[in-house]
C-alpha cells in the first residue's frame, strides 16, 4: 500500500508542475524562420508582373541581369526560390537593408508574378570555359570529403543551372524548386552569401541552414574559387 | 602482474604521440556497452529529446532502414559554447541533480532486484562534452548516482582518427532475496555460527524454530563494484594498438546450502540447512592487441586474459540438529560441523592472430588461430574439519567408523594443490564471394578443442583408502558405510562404489558450413545455407555426435512498402554408439583390490536414459517477420516463431521433447519530432517434456540390482514418470512522449505475467518417493501454479524554465504478485524437522512508488 506521506508528497509535485508550466508559458516568442522542407513549388503570372519588375530594374537590370557583379542576376531563376526569398524578405527571415523595405509591400501575389517573370527570362550565358580540374570545378563536382564539403550539383544540378531529382526514387525529397540555379551567378554575389552563410548572417530559412553546414568547411580561398566557377557555367 | 599491465598501457599511450594519419576507428574495448540505471536505463534520457527541426533540413520526412523500419528522430544537439574568449575549444554541459522519494513496499524483491533504490539526493545525470573541431580532439564524462550502490562514471577523451582513452568506474546492486531471515551469525564471513541459546550438535527442531523465529529480516545479494581503462591508438602508419583492463569486484552475499545427509527417510535422522555464502570475489580482465587495417590484407593480434580471486576459499557453518543413525544403535559421532571448499582462483590466456585478405568478386578470404589456456591451482582444503570418531559402530565386525585425524588434514591428500588445466586451440577459415551483385556464396571451416589436463586421485596416502568423506563425515554417521571411501583392505569397504579420479572432460568440435545468398529479383531474395557439425567428446555418452543444419530464408520486398522475412530451419542429430555408463574409470570399481558383490553393482543408471545434449534430435524451426510502413510516419512490424525439438526415440527416457512459439507486435508511430507512441505486445509459450524411471529400492539387496534394462527388476516400466512444464510469458508496453514547447511530457507503461505449470505423470504409485507412498492418494497430477505479474507506469514532466534551466517532476508506480510452491508454507515455520529455511521468496502481492523532482540545468 502506499503510504498517505507519498500521497502528500504526490500532491506537492502536482502543485510544483503547474506553477512550472505557468512560468514556462509566459517566455517569449523565437525569431522569424521559414521551413522550406514543406514548400511546394509555386507558379505566378509573368506578365502580370511588368510593371513592379520596373522597380527591381534598378539594380537587377530589365532583363534580369545585374547592373552591378554585387547584385544578383535574376534571370532564369528557379520561380520557387524567387518567391520564397521575396518572402523571407518580406516576413524578416533574410536581413537586407534594401530589399526588406522593398518585400513589405508585395503581396502574396505580387511575390508570385514577379518570380514567375524573372523565371521566364533567359538566363546568362556561360562566359568563358574553366578547367576541369580547377578547385572550383572539383569542389563543385566532387566536394571534398576530408574536410566535409559536398560537390555543389548534388543540390544544384550537374551544369549548376538547377537540381535534375530521380523521380523513381522513393527516398524522402527536398523541396527541390526552393534550391537557386548558380549557373552564370555574379561572383562577387556568390563570395558574399558564402561567407553569409559562414558567418550566420544569413539563417533565416532552413535551406539556410544547409548551407551554413556547407560553408563552415569552406576556406575563403574554396569560396572565391567556387564563386569564380560557377560564374562560368 | 597489475604492474607490468600499467608499464605497458604507459608506453601505448606513449607511442600514440606519434603523429600519424590512419584512422584509428574500432569498437571500444574497455567497459559496458551500456551506461544506466533503473531511473534511466538508456543512460542519456535527458539528452535524448527528439530535436524539433526533423531529421534533416534537406527534406521533412522520415528516413526508414532498408527493411522499413522507422529511424528515430535524432537528439536535439547542444551547439555549445567556446571554453574561454577565443578558444578552438567548444563544450556543453547538462547536470541533473534531485531529489528521490519512495513510498510503499519498497523492500519488494522484484521493485528493488537490479536498483539500489534510496530516498534522498540522486545524481540522475552529469554530462559534460567538449572538443576541438579544428584538432579533432575530445572529451566527454558521463555520471549518474542513485545511491552508493548504484553509480556509474565514466569519461572518454582522444582525437578523431589518432587516439582514444575510456576510464569508467560503476556499482550495479543485484538483490537476490530481500526477505531472508538466516539463522547465523556470521552472515557475510567464511563461518556461520550459531546464535544462543542453540547448541551445535545439541539442540531440538522446536528450540531451533523458536530462535529462528527471532531472527531479523535481511537482504541477501551482492554489489558489482567494476572500474576498467582502455586505450586504443595508432602506432604507426596502418598500425593500431589497443589495451585494456578493467577489474570487477562482487562482494554480498547469496542462498547456499547445507547439507548434513537427508532428512526424510526417518525424523530426526539428518539435517538439510539453507545457509548464506559470502561472495567476495575479483575478476580482472586484460585485453591487448595489435591491429593492421589496409586497403587488401588486415591483420589482427590479440590477446585475452582474465584472472578470477575469490578471497574468500571456504565456508563453515554448524548445524543445531544431533544425527541419528538408521540402524538404531547408538550414535559414535556427533558431527554438527560442516565445511564448503568455495571457487577457486583461476586463470585465462588467449592469444588469438587472424588475417584476411580481400579478393576479387568483392571476396574475403579470413583465416584465424587461437591457442587458449585456464588454470587454477589453489591450495586444497583437507577433506573433513570433524574431529574425534565418525561414522557408525555396530558391532566389532561391523565397525563403519573412521577417524577424523586421518582426514582433517591436507596429508590426507594425494597432492597439496588442484594443479587442473584445460588447454584450447581454434582454427578457423572463412571465404565469402560475389561474382555478380545477384549472387554470394560463403564456406567456412571451424575447428575447437578443449583439452582438459585435470588429473586428479581421491587417495589418502595416510589411510591407503580412495574417495572422499562424504558431507563432513556426516553420511556415514546416519547409514552404515555410506562414508564415501573404498578401501581394497578392509572387506566392509571392498566393495563401496565411489569416483575418485577427476573426469577430464573436454571435446572437439569440428563445423564446417556453406551457403549461397541469390536476389532473384529486385524484390526477392533467398538464403540458403548448410552446416556440417561433428562434435567429439571425451568421457561422455557418445563419442562422436553430427549435427547437420539446412536453413532457408526468404526476403520479400513485393508486398507494398512491406517488407517480409520468412526462414525454416531443419536439424538432425545423431552419433556413435551410447554408453550409458562412460565413467567406471572413474570410479572405484575400477581400482584393483575392489571386490565386485556376488549380486554385481547396483546399475549406474537405466540403459534406456539419453542425455540431451547428447541424444539423437530432429529439430525444426520456422520464423515469420513483417515490417510493414503505414504512411511515412507509422510502422507495424509483427514476428511469429516456433521450434520443435524431439529428442529422445521409442523406449528411451530423458528429456523427450521441447516446443517454443509466440509473437511479437509493435506499433511505432512518429507523427512529427515533437510526438512519439509506440506500442508492443508479446506472447511466449514453452513446453518440455522429459521421462524418467524410478530405480526399485527394494531391489537394490537382491539379485537383478544390476541389471540396466528398461523393464527389467531395478527400472520396472511400473516406475516410470513423466514430466511437463510450461511457460506461458505474455509482455506489452506502451511508450508515449510529447513536446509542447516549455513542458515535455513522457509516459510509460510496462506489462510483464509469467505462469508456470508443471504436470506429472506416473505408470503407477511405485513410480513415487518411499516417502510418498502413504499420500499417494493426494498426490494428484500437478504442482500448483507459478506466477509473476508486474505492472509499472511511469509519468514524467521536463518543464523548461529559461534556456539553461528546467526541472524535471515525474513519478513511477509499481505493482506485482508472485506465487511459488517452493516457498509455500515457509511464512508460518521456516523450521521443519532438520530442515532449516532462509528465504521465505518475494512478496505475494506488492505495492511501491517513487517520486523525483529533480533540477535540470544546461551548463
Amino acid at each position: 500500500m502506499i503510504t498517505s506521506r507519498t500521497n502528500r508528497h504526490a500532491v506537492i509535485v502536482s502543485a510544483t508542475v503547474c506553477v512550472a508550466m505557468a512560468v514556462g508559458a509566459a517566455l517569449a516568442a523565437a525569431a522569424p524562420f521559414d521551413d522550406l522542407r514543406r514548400q511546394a513549388p509555386v507558379h505566378g503570372n509573368a506578365a502580370a508582373a511588368t510593371a513592379k519588375a520596373a522597380t527591381c530594374a534598378a539594380c537587377h537590370g530589365a532583363e534580369g541581369i545585374a547592373a552591378a557583379p554585387t547584385f544578383p542576376n535574376l534571370a532564369g531563376q528557379a520561380e520557387t526560390y524567387l518567391y520564397v526569398q521575396l518572402r523571407a524578405f518580406k516576413d524578416g527571415a533574410r536581413a537586407n537593408a534594401v530589399m526588406q523595405p522593398l518585400a513589405k509591400a508585395l503581396t502574396d501575389e505580387d511575390m508570385r508574378n514577379l518570380a514567375a517573370h524573372f523565371a521566364s527570362l533567359p538566363g546568362k550565358a556561360a562566359s568563358r570555359a574553366m578547367q576541369a580540374s580547377s578547385r572550383g570545378s572539383t569542389l563543385f563536382h566532387d566536394g571534398d570529403a576530408a574536410r566535409g564539403v559536398p560537390p555543389c550539383q548534388g543540390c544544384h544540378g550537374v551544369d549548376g543551372r538547377g537540381p535534375h531529382p530521380d523521380p523513381a526514387s522513393t527516398a524522402p525529397q527536398p523541396a527541390w524548386s526552393t534550391f537557386p540555379v548558380l549557373a552564370g551567378q555574379n561572383t562577387p554575389y556568390v563570395l558574399e552569401q558564402l561567407k553569409a552563410y559562414r558567418d550566420g548572417t544569413r539563417t533565416g530559412t532552413s535551406n539556410n541552414r544547409i548551407m551554413q553546414g556547407v560553408a563552415r568547411n569552406l576556406s575563403e580561398a574554396d569560396m572565391q574559387a567556387v564563386a569564380d566557377y560557377v560564374s562560368t557555367l | 602482474m597489475r604492474k607490468m599491465l600499467f608499464a605497458t598501457l604507459a608506453v601505448a599511450v606513449a607511442l600514440a604521440g606519434q603523429r600519424a594519419l590512419a584512422d584509428s576507428s574500432g569498437s571500444a574495448r574497455v567497459g559496458d556497452i551500456q551506461y544506466g540505471n533503473a531511473l534511466d536505463p538508456t543512460g542519456w534520457a535527458p539528452l535524448l529529446w527528439p530535436d524539433p527541426r526533423g531529421f534533416s533540413w534537406l527534406h521533412a520526412g522520415m528516413m526508414r532502414t532498408p527493411s522499413g523500419v522507422l529511424y528515430p528522430y535524432p537528439p536535439q544537439r547542444n551547439e555549445g559554447s567556446p571554453l574561454y574568449k577565443d578558444s578552438d575549444w567548444v563544450y556543453w554541459g547538462f547536470l541533473q541533480l534531485g531529489y528521490l522519494h519512495l513510498g510503499g513496499d519498497t523492500k519488494a524483491e522484484f521493485f528493488r532486484q537490479y536498483a539500489g533504490w534510496k530516498s534522498g539526493l540522486a545524481l540522475g545525470l552529469f554530462a559534460l562534452y567538449a572538443d576541438n573541431p579544428k584538432t579533432g580532439q575530445y572529451l566527454e564524462f558521463r555520471g549518474s548516482r542513485l545511491s552508493g550502490d548504484d553509480q556509474y562514471y565514466r569519461l572518454r577523451a582522444g582525437q578523431y582518427g589518432r587516439y582514444k582513452i575510456e576510464a569508467f568506474y560503476r556499482d550495479i546492486p543485484y538483490a537476490v532475496t530481500t526477505n531472508a531471515y538466516p539463522l547465523w551469525n556470521g552472515v557475510g564471513s567464511t563461518n556461520l555460527t550459531l546464535p544462543a541459546p542453540l547448541v551445535p550438535g545439541g539442540s531440538t527442531s522446536a528450540q531451533t524454530a523458536a530462535t529462528e523465529k527471532t531472527r531479523p529480516r535481511q537482504t541477501i545479494g551482492l554489489t558489482r563494484q567494476r572500474e576498467g581503462l582502455g586505450f586504443e591508438g595508432v602506432l604507426y602508419r596502418d598500425w593500431i594498438g589497443y589495451v585494456s583492463v578493467v577489474n570487477e569486484k562482487r562482494t554480498g552475499t547469496r542462498p547456499w546450502g547445507g547439507p548434513m545427509f537427508f532428512n526424510y527417510v526417518l525424523p530426526d535422522n539428518g539435517g538439510i540447512l539453507e545457509t548464506v555464502r559470502p561472495i567476495d570475489f575479483t575478476t580482472t580482465d586484460v585485453d591487448m592487441g595489435l591491429r593492421n587495417v589496409g586497403a587488401v590484407w588486415q591483420f589482427q593480434l590479440d590477446y585475452t586474459g582474465s584472472f578470477f580471486r575469490n578471497h574468500k576459499d571456504q565456508l563453515d557453518f554448524q548445524s543445531p540438529f544431533r544425527l541419528s543413525n538408521v540402524v538404531g544403535v547408538p550414535q559414535v559421532a556427533n558431527i554438527y560441523q560442516g565445511q564448503f571448499s568455495l571457487e577457486p582462483d583461476n586463470d585465462y590466456h588467449n592469444l588469438r592472430a587472424e588475417l584476411s585478405r580481400r579478393l576479387k568478386w568483392n571476396g574475403q578470404l579470413s583465416l584465424a588461430v587461437a591457442r587458449g589456456t585456464m588454470r587454477q591451482n589453489d591450495p586444497l582444503l583437507p577433506p573433513v574439519t570433524c574431529t574425534g570418531t565418525g561414522g557408525i559402530f555396530i558391532s566389532p565386525s561391523a565397525d563403519y567408523t573412521f577417524n577424523c585425524a586421518n582426514w582433517n588434514t591436507t596429508a590426507a591428500l594425494s597432492q597439496r594443490t588442484a594443479n587442473a588445466r584445460i588447454d584450447t586451440g581454434l582454427l578457423d577459415a572463412k571465404i565469402t564471394l560475389h561474382p555478380s551483385a545477384k549472387l554470394g556464396w560463403h564456406a567456412g571451416l571451424r575447428w575447437y578443442r578443449e583439452d582438459n589436463k585435470t588429473h586428479y586421485l581421491a587417495f589418502n596416502p595416510l589411510t591407503g583408502q580412495y574417495g572422499y568423506i562424504a558431507e563432513n563425515g556426516s553420511q556415514g554417521s546416519v547409514v552404515p558405510g555410506e562414508i564415501g571411501i573404498f578401501d581394497p583392505r578392509n572387506p566392509l569397504f571392498a566393495s563401496y562404489v565411489t569416483q575418485v579420479r577427476a573426469i577430464p572432460f573436454g571435446y572437439t568440435d569440428t563445423v564446417f558450413e556453406t551457403g549461397i545468398d541469390w536476389r532473384v529479383s529486385d524484390n526477392n531474395s533467398l538464403n540458403l545455407t548448410y552446416s556440417f557439425d561433428r562434435d567429439q567428446p571425451k568421457y561422455r555418452e557418445r563419442k562422436l555426435v553430427n549435427e547437420q543444419r539446412i536453413k532457408l530464408a526468404w526476403v520479400d520486398r513485393a508486398l507494398g512498402k512491406a517488407t517480409l522475412r520468412f526462414s525454416y530451419e531443419f536439424a538432425y542429430r545423431n552419433g556413435g554408439r551410447y554408453d550409458f555408463d562412460p565413467y567406471a574409470p572413474f570410479y572405484s570399481t575400477s581400482l584393483p583390490g575392489f571386490v565386485t558383490p556376488p549380486l554385481g553393482n547396483v546399475a549406474f543408471t537405466t540403459d534406456a536414459m539419453r542425455k540431451y545434449d547428447l541424444s539423437d534430435r530432429i529439430e525444426h524451426k520456422l520464423r515469420a517477420i513483417l515490417i510493414y510502413p503505414i504512411g511515412d510516419t507509422a510502422t507495424v512490424s509483427g514476428v511469429v516463431y516456433g521450434t520443435r525439438d524431439n529428442y529422445a526415440g521409442h523406449g528411451e527416457v530423458g528429456r523427450q521433447a521441447t516446443r517454443n512459439y509466440g509473437f511479437d507486435l509493435s506499433w511505432d508511430w512518429q507523427p512529427s519530432p515533437l510526438t512519439s507512441v509506440s506500442a508492443n505486445l508479446g506472447r511466449d509459450d514453452s513446453r518440455l517434456r522429459f521421462s524418467n524411471v524410478a530405480d526399485h529400492e527394494d531391489i537394490t539387496g537382491v539379485a537383478g540390482r544390476d541389471d540396466p534394462s528398461l523393464g527389467g527388476p531395478l527400472y520396472p516400466l511400473a516406475n516410470l514418470w513423466q514430466g511437463i512444464d510450461h511457460e506461458r510469458d505474455y509482455n506489452a508496453g506502451l511508450t508515449l512522449r510529447h513536446d509542447f514547447g516549455r513542458v515535455r511530457a513522457d509516459l510509460g507503461y510496462t506489462y510483464t505475467y509469467a505462469l508456470g505449470k508443471l504436470d506429472y505423470l506416473f505408470a503407477s504409485p511405485a513410480a513415487l518417493s518411499t516417502t510418498q507412498q502413504p499420500f499417494v492418494a493426494t498426490v494428484g497430477n500437478a504442482f500448483p501454479d507459478n506466477h509473476y505479474h508486474i505492472n509499472t507506469l511511469q509519468l514524467g514532466f521536463d518543464i523548461a524554465f529559461s534556456r539553461t534551466l528546467g526541472m524535471r517532476v515525474f513519478d513511477i508506480f509499481e505493482t506485482g504478485s508472485f506465487a511459488d510452491w517452493h516457498y509455500l508454507g515457509l511464512q508460518d515455520n521456516r523450521v521443519i524437522d532438520h530442515k532449516i529455511y532462509t528465504d521465505l521468496g518475494p512478496q505475494p502481492h506488492y505495492s511501491a512508488n517513487l517520486i523525483g523532482v529533480m533540477l535540470n540545468v544546461k551548463l
